[in-house]
């Protein structure tokens, strides 16, 4: 069986990430959310099946949930155990499935999902997809300012102070550097018709897209999968009345 | 202009002034450049090469903030194309078809139409991949290819080249230098082409234009314009004095530079670093976005290299051999993963030898390095704080850094410029002080990446002069780079070839 | 022939507001460009910020969470910053939401949350700057937005999610947390890196570049 995620496009993911959120505003009680988290899990394999799943950033989102619990619980008045798991708990619904289908979000199809099924306007849509593609560059630039300062002895020591202030000095470096790429990439996106995208008047050539940006039943089916899940919270005290 | 054609584009009167700027870049600039007509763009480093292409392609007013003067107009409903130094800029997408499919959407043609320009704008630039190749996973000739295919994808009837191969070794160059041959040859496509150096370029275009420059007998105008031959003929020697690459003339010979403004602190003798055995392997690059990872890169295998005090030692090979990653090595950046490469007690002065764990200040002490980007190094907000910065870390007495950085910024002419902002420098300027930057505290090792890339004859012969006379004053000097010009400079040559030593 | 378009750059007397040049909404492909680019910038920035600062931060003020909330001001500068520098109503929005997009994909802990933050931290930038017509864009500006852009999420959203346990004196002092950083860190940091930009010649084709231009004489 191949799981929903490998044939949806990029916005059900998102829009399931959504809706397990507002579900997930509803949990009451440890039961409401024990019951959801068994649902996510008995649905997680029509949306994963075929596809792998980083276990290391699923890590981060248990750390920030332990940190949620454990917060709701020093600050609440009274300090009560119950309440603070239902936060935790609250929280692992939408984070956990999130950071999993995070991962089913390709950002030039978004791209070409926010241009044509969302119909958002064209050119924020390409500058950002184009600004993307300068993630790894500017990555390299930060590796490498750090490498060129170390061997100038401007290098962090141990202390915060020093790598804040190392941190700082490259993050102002690495925004001139930015900006100059910027205006670089603004003279060869505007040679390449970017520029015809903003004339005003009817003239003005309707942008077409290389790939197409269709909403499948895969689509209609993870969603429909994620509201399902998302209203197990929501329906489990009609069900099984609090407190019984 | 051919008679009965009208021009592709014509400037009359063009000028430009930089907000802030008390002089014209451009200054009365007339030109028209007519349908097949190809067309050499030379002048000085900062003659304003570049505002003319933008200003030409109509993109200038977009991007830069100046005032204006005169007109450049276009035939209605033609198409620019503007290819740049760095195909980097010019990447929009993370696949190749989808890259080269830019400007076709934006000019709305049906995707059947689409998909045939892919196909033939990545033929025309004989490109080696299909559409579905990572614009990330692409050499930088193969990624000047692309962005090639990407402007031809828009069948322009004007094609503007701003150093289109400035940051590509010979072999890249020659093969982006001939797809752009194939793609305008039997077209009446008007090419300009800015160019530092011309050889390549002669007997392929026709006529040469060059831009005086601020300080010239035109400032911000046209030195000469005329047919190719002609004006190298006839201008040559005018030509050299801008800091162009003339064909045939001899190399620019090295600035002489007092050794007292380079020499180390403790100068070294002997042997100053050694590698032996030195293997380097790259762990593999995990790409941030998307679920792709590069493989473990083998750059360096096996490799025996010894820099000596007062020697400058050239690495050469062809792109891809190892070059950067050997004088990464050498300088302390990385450590090997086999074999070894060690300071010898000349340069380490009581430290331990594997000089890839000194600390930030004990490598700076002893070390001076300038990547290929050198704009990477360039710190502070002057260039007088830019030069001192490592001086200023190692806790140095400020008046003799001071009185050294002071007599560098001159021999390189950047007296003028020492409380202006180091970011502001042109490229050439930026070379220069990165370079200086380097050698102000006094190292006795000097680590310098593919120094004289895309550089004019200017800041060729300060490159050359700085590395000369760092190893005439003791230091060791180790230079990667492809630039036969400069090897012949060295001492000692060590060729690498797919990371071995040849 | 058509003669290619021209627009003539606002000219700054010393001391005034420059705004963005042909009306606010006429965005130039420039402005587009350079806010998107800023915003992946700041994304790697708080790569970095997460591994590096972000782990040992919680850890610290794990025994007073309201406390983690004075580092908050970081993750609003693509708002504010992008705002100050473009000067157009979208701009903070945009910067934010591309960087929150890349927190989503590089793996951050809240999930599709992140989203949700990153929109309200925009909205709320762009918030600050209405109030004041997006017209002033001093350090007044620049802390309004702040402190807007710090409030807007907690009371929308984490009142409601992360911390709907707290005691109310407690929501109280998050809050109170999250905006003094949203007024230091985001607003004056924002404006101290704006002009420090200006000076370094790095955005001279945006109004606060002209404006330093224009000072400098």
């Amino acid at each position: 069986m191949t799981g929903l995620l490998r044939r949806t496009g990029p916005l059900s993911p998102l829009l399931a990430g959504f809706v397990l959120m507002a579900g997930g505003l509803t949990v009451r009680d440890v039961a409401g959310g024990l019951a959801g988290l068994a649902a996510l899990a008995l649905a997680a394999p029509f949306a994963l099946a075929g596809s792998r799943v980083s276990w290391l950033r699923l890590l981060a989102g248990v750390l920030a949930l332990a940190s949620v619990t454990w917060s709701n619980w020093l600050l609440a008045s009274p300090r009560e155990l119950e309440p603070a798991l239902v936060a935790g708990l609250r929280v692992a619904f939408f984070v956990v499935p999130g950071i999993v289908l995070a991962a089913f979000v390709d950002p030039s199809e978004l791209g070409d999902h926010l241009g044509q099924r969302l119909r958002l306007p064209a050119r924020p849509v390409l500058a950002g997809v184009a600004a993307l593609q300068q993630l790894d560059d500017l990555g390299q630039e930060w590796a490498s300012m750090a490498r060129a300062r170390r061997v100038r002895g401007l290098g962090p020591d141990r202390s915060p102070v020093s790598q804040v202030r190392f941190a700082a000095d490259l993050t102002f470096s690495l925004l001139v550097q930015a900006l100059r790429r910027a205006e670089r990439m603004t003279v060869a996106m505007e040679a390449r018709g970017y520029a015809d995208l903003a004339r005003p008047g009817p003239d003005r050539a309707r942008r077409t897209w290389l790939h197409p940006a269709p909403w499948t039943g895969a689509d209609t089916t993870l969603v429909v999968l994620a509201a399902a899940v998302a209203l197990v919270p929501v329906l489990l005290p009609l069900v099984v009345p609090p407190g019984s | 202009m051919k008679t009965g054609m009208r021009a592709r584009v014509q400037a009359r009167g063009l000028g430009w002034t930089p907000l802030g700027a008390t002089s014209p870049v451009l200054c009365g600039i007339d030109l028209e450049v007519g349908p097949g007509e190809r067309v050499l763009l030379a002048g000085p480093s900062g003659s304003g090469k570049s505002t003319l292409l933008r200003a030409l392609a109509g993109v200038l007013e977009g991007v830069e903030a100046g005032d204006p003067t005169g007109r450049v107009t276009r035939p209605e409903g033609e198409r620019v194309g503007l290819l740049l130094q760095d195909p980097r800029d010019a990447r929009v997408a993370d696949r190749v078809g989808r890259d080269v499919a830019y400007g076709p959407e934006n000019a709305g043609l049906p995707r059947p139409e689409i998909r045939e320009r892919i196909a033939w704008a990545l033929d025309a630039v004989a490109f080696p991949y299909g559409p579905e190749r990572l614009t990330s996973a692409l050499s930088g000739g193969e990624a000047q290819r692309l962005a090639l295919a990407g402007v031809l994808a828009a069948r322009p009837g004007l094609l503007l080249l701003d150093e289109p191969t400035s940051m590509l070794d010979d072999a890249s160059a020659r093969r982006v230098r001939d797809a752009v041959l194939a793609a305008v040859a039997g077209t009446d496509i008007a090419l300009v082409v800015v160019e530092h150096r011309l050889a390549p370029w002669v007997g392929v275009l026709d006529r040469l234009v060059v831009l005086g420059g601020r300080g010239s007998a035109s400032p911000g105008g046209l030195l000469a314009d005329g047919p190719l031959e002609a004006v190298l003929a006839e201008r040559g020697p005018e030509l050299l004095d801008t800091g162009v690459w003339v064909p045939g003339a001899p190399p620019p010979t090295p600035i002489a530079v007092p050794a007292r403004l380079v020499a180390p602190r403790t100068p070294p003798a002997g042997d100053v670093v050694v590698a032996s055995g030195a293997g380097l392997v790259r762990a593999p690059r995990r790409r941030l976005l998307g679920r792709t990872r590069t493989a473990p890169v083998v750059a360096l295998e096996g490799v025996d290299a010894v820099v000596r005090a007062g020697g400058l030692l050239a690495v050469r090979g062809p792109s891809g051999a190892g070059k950067s990653s050997l004088v990464d090595l050498l300088v302390g950046l990385d450590a090997p993963t086999s074999g070894s490469v060690g300071a010898t007690p000349a340069l380490a002065a009581g430290l331990r030898p594997d000089l890839a764990r000194w600390s930030s200040r004990e490598l700076a002490a002893r070390v001076g390095w300038v990547p290929q980007a050198a704009e990477a190094t360039i710190v502070g907000s002057t260039v007088r704080d830019c030069l001192l910065a490592g001086a200023r870390a190692l806790r140095r007495p400020e008046a003799e850094a001071g009185a050294r950085a002071e007599g560098l910024a001159e021999i390189l002419g950047l007296t003028h410029a020492l409380d202006r902002n180091p970011h502001r420098l042109s490229g050439g300027e930026t070379r220069r002080l990165a370079v200086a930057s380097a050698l102000v505290h006094g190292p006795g090792l000097l680590g310098l990446d593919e120094p004289t890339v895309g550089q004019d004859r200017h800041t060729w012969a300060a490159v050359a002069g700085l590395a000369g006379a760092a190893a005439d004053a003791g230091l060791g000097v180790v230079v990667s780079t492809h630039d036969g010009d400069l090897a012949a400079h060295a001492h000692d040559v060590l060729t690498l070839r797919e990371g071995r030593v040849a | 022939m058509s003669t290619t378009e021209r627009h003539v750059p606002g000219r700054a007397g010393r001391g005034r507001t420059v705004r963005a040049s042909g009306g606010l909404l006429a965005w130039r492909g420039l402005d587009l460009v350079t806010t998107a680019v800023l915003g992946v910038a700041f994304g790697v920035v708080f790569i970095v910020w997460d591994y590096a600062l972000n782990t040992p931060w919680t850890g610290l003020t794990s025994a007073f969470p309201p406390a983690g909330s004075l580092a908050l001001g970081v993750w609003l500068l693509p708002a504010v910053a992008g705002g100050l520098l473009v000067r157009r109503p979208g701009a903070a929005l945009l910067c934010e939401m591309i960087a929150a997009l890349l927190e989503f994909w590089l793996g951050n802990p809240w999930g599709a949350g992140v989203l949700v933050s990153g929109l309200l931290q925009g909205a709320g930038a762009e918030i600050g700057f209405a109030l004041l017509g997006f017209r002033r864009f001093g350090p007044v500006a620049a802390m309004l937005a702040g402190a807007v852009a710090a409030a807007l999420p907690v009371v929308a959203y984490e009142w409601w999610t992360y911390s709907l346990e707290y005691s109310w004196p407690w929501k109280l002092a998050s809050l109170g947390f999250s905006v003094t950083s949203g007024v230091l860190l985001a607003g004056l940091g924002s404006w101290a890196l704006v002009r420090a930009l200006a000076r370094a010649g790095a955005i001279d084709a945006f109004p606060a570049g002209r404006e330093h231009l224009a000072a400098r004489g």
